[in-house]
């Protein structure tokens, strides 16, 4: 390995980094509790759970929002109920609240995915489950895209504060869809370009040859990923136990 | 050096579906070790010669072909644009739309996946054309936050990491800065040295004329001539621009730019826009939104700029051409330092009031729904009495017209062509009255007629009092129309 990539692979060690395999896998019990509507003890569980990777995985701030958000959920969830009798319209914040916290495991879950998982890896991972390349394929470009958004985005912002189109958040609230128009369209055509101009780099570097695709990231999964895998199935006997 | 012909076009006609054709009766031959470059205007076909060598015409780009293109044994039309890659490595213009994974590794490794390599073979790979082209310090990056020359590195390195016999390069240094081309210089050495038989096809000529055998002189889809690089440099100047080619030699341009560099302000009266003591750069974002120290800083040196003055910003990639411009837009704070607007210190709002940006992708800045609404926008928005209202609309209709844009003012400002756009950002900073224009790489990828017709419009622009700020790398632009330049080195 060249000196950088051993660099890299120093400044990772010491933090967790879990099989996307093995992350899939809580995703996929994430969406099961969603499903059971689950209760309390389960969700709370399933949330600290499959926060760990992101706590671990050098995201530690990421975990520790989720947990904070999952946190004042609860807490508004609580104190609604508790003054549900003099203020009825309470109803609504805690219902809110309690739908969102449903997703919680979901979000968290899908978090840990995006946030800590390599888009190399991801590729890999998802071709030794032989997964389609009509699947793999809108996943990297769907990677690719993220950050380009983000900047995209800050590009067109400031073209309208020059246009005299001032105001964040308010502005967007006052007038959303035609906020939404200005920053929309610009979006989707400039994706639109991009995607046209990647479909032939990707064509000129032997996208879609015939023969199966190899990958440079060879994956494996130890032992603390069949743990992982394991731990990420204790929400799902909490929630048979509890009902 | 092997005879025989690695790329052979012969007697090529090529019409893409739906249009006239883009190519008539091409004939040329590239062998090994050989570097041809395919020169002339934009829309004289050369373009197109690139995409019949590398199989994406008519594979991808369809059409109807007559003659032979031949490549490496790949008879375009007939071999599956898949078993292209193998044998082509291409390069394309603009480096921000052509890698296709986030991380550089895997970018490097992408063209051997496809291929089917075992993972340790990839490895060995990605390793030996790191070393090969000196982009060690590139490796295990994320691409976007790659300089443009870097990511143009990048994707020479990952077109060339299958080893094929044919190179492919379609305007290459478009958006790079002098430093970042003699780097690509070097990589294209490196590949000619292989005995790869390389293609470009480019505007900008002056980069990489010791490497050239042949030049390939293309005008409306025709091959005009074949020059050897030593008859090509022996033929007059004036022969070299009537074909609406760059120069060959930017020193005598560069010389200028050293002169008009050390010009102080000739102009009278009070300059529009004055820096004192300014800083420009960012500061990384704690988790409360706090400043933690600066990332990226830079000192500007004090200047004055005056209206009906153009001022080049020059400088490498990454010296801080665009976080001046952005702050001087008012789009960012300066990290210590004033700007004075009219001699007053100006707050980043005023600031953005008096600035007009046109960007280097002008679609990002491009919203309504035709060119006319597009110019009108802010008008509207501000609202207004009737007569107001028919008052801007006779303004709008008398700007259209004088910047050649009034036949298609009630067109979709997104189906304009580029050179159109660029018109319509600038009409629409007329409109709004501002004090100063900021333009970020006007003439990136243009021939010499349309680099000379934009320095032409910046004069106009100038000529009616407005300062004119323009952010570019294009040695003959900054020579030919700049009355000042600022340099960030």
């Amino acid at each position: 390995m060249t000196q950088t990539a051993v660099r890299a692979a120093r400044a990772h060690t010491g933090s967790l980094r879990l099989d996307p395999r093995a992350k899939l896998a809580m995703l996929a019990v994430a969406n099961v509790l969603m499903f059971l509507h689950t209760g309390p003890a389960a969700q709370s569980l399933a949330v600290v759970l499959f926060s760990l990777p992101l706590l671990f995985g050098g995201k530690a701030a990421a975990g520790a929002r989720m947990l904070a958000v999952y946190g004042v959920l609860c807490a508004v969830g609580w104190a609604s109920a508790l003054g549900v009798d003099r203020l009825p319209w309470l109803h609504i914040a805690g219902a809110t609240a309690a739908g969102v916290c449903m997703m919680m495991p979901c979000l968290t879950a899908g978090m840990a995915m995006f946030a800590t998982t390599r888009p190399g890896d991801m590729v890999c991972a998802m071709r030794r489950m032989r997964a389609p390349d009509a699947l793999v394929i809108p996943v990297v470009v769907v990677m690719r895209f993220f950050p380009t958004i983000r900047h995209d985005y800050r590009l067109i912002r400031q073209s309208l504060r020059l246009r005299g189109f001032t105001g964040g958040g308010m502005a967007l609230a006052r007038r959303p869809l035609r906020s939404l128009e200005y920053i929309l369209v610009p979006l989707l055509m400039n994706a639109a370009n991009v995607a046209r101009d990647l479909t032939v780099a990707g064509l000129a570097r032997g996208l879609g040859a015939p023969g199966e695709p190899t990958s440079m990231v060879e994956l494996r999964m130890h032992a603390v990923d069949w743990l992982a895998v394991a731990l990420s199935l204790a929400p799902l006997a909490v929630a048979a136990v509890t009902g | 050096m092997d005879g025989t012909a690695l790329c052979e076009v012969r007697d090529c006609t090529f019409a893409y579906s739906g249009e006239g054709a883009a190519l008539r009766n091409v004939t040329l031959h590239v062998r090994a070790g050989e570097l041809v470059m395919l020169v002339g205007p934009s829309g004289c076909g050369k373009t197109t010669v690139t995409r019949l060598i590398n199989g994406l015409a008519p594979g991808h780009f369809t059409g109807t072909l007559t003659g032979h293109a031949c490549t490496g044994g790949l008879e375009a039309g007939r071999a599956p644009l898949e078993s292209y890659a193998r044998v082509v490595g291409s390069v394309f213009q603009n480096p921000k739309t052509q890698y296709f994974h986030a991380r550089s590794t895997d970018e490097l490794a992408f063209p051997c996946e496809n291929a089917g390599m075992p993972a340790p073979r990839i490895r060995e790979r990605v390793r030996q054309v790191a070393a090969r082209f000196g982009i060690d310090d590139l490796l295990d990056r994320a691409i976007v936050d790659l300089s443009g020359g870097q990511q143009q590195r990048l994707a020479v390195a990952s077109a060339a990491v299958l080893e094929p016999a044919v190179m492919v390069l379609d305007e290459p240094t478009s958006n790079l800065d002098t430093a970042s081309m003699a780097r690509l210089h070097g990589m294209i050495a490196a590949l000619k040295a292989d005995g790869v038989a390389i293609v470009i096809a480019e505007h900008r000529l002056a980069w990489c004329t010791d490497l050239v055998d042949r030049y390939c002189v293309f005008g409306g889809g025709e091959l005009l001539g074949t020059y050897t690089a030593r008859e090509f440099e022996a033929l007059p100047a004036a022969r070299r621009e009537a074909w609406g080619l760059r120069v060959l030699d930017v020193s005598e341009d560069r010389a200028r730019i050293a002169a008009i560099s050390h010009l102080e302000c000739p102009a009278g009266g009070a300059p529009v826009l004055s820096t004192r003591g300014l800083e420009v750069g960012y500061r990384k974002r704690g988790m409360l939104r706090r400043g933690r120290g600066a990332v990226f800083s830079r000192r500007i040196p004090d200047v004055d700029v005056y209206g009906g003055q153009i001022v080049g910003i020059m400088g490498h990639n990454g010296a801080g051409k665009s976080t001046f411009a952005r702050t001087l837009c008012g789009l960012q704070a300066p990290l210590a330092g004033t700007i004075e607007l009219d001699g007053e210190p100006a707050h980043t709002s005023a600031l953005s009031h008096a600035a007009a940006l046109v960007m280097q992708d002008v679609h990002y800045q491009l919203f309504a729904e035709s060119v006319r609404a597009e110019v009108m926008l802010e008008t509207v928005q501000r609202g207004g009495g009737e007569h107001e209202l028919a008052a801007a609309r006779a303004q709008c209709d008398a700007l259209l017209a004088e910047l050649d844009l009034f036949d298609v003012a009630d067109r979709h400002p997104m189906s304009l062509s580029g050179g159109q756009k660029q018109r319509l950002a600038i009409a629409v900073a007329l409109m709004g009255c501002k004090r100063f224009v900021v333009l970020d790489e006007p003439t990136s990828g243009l021939d010499r007629a349309h680099m000379m017709q934009v320095g032409a419009l910046l004069r106009a622009l100038a000529d009616r009092g407005v300062a004119v700020l323009v952010i570019t790398h294009d040695d003959e632009l900054a020579a030919h129309w700049c009355d000042r330049i600022i340099a960030l080195d």
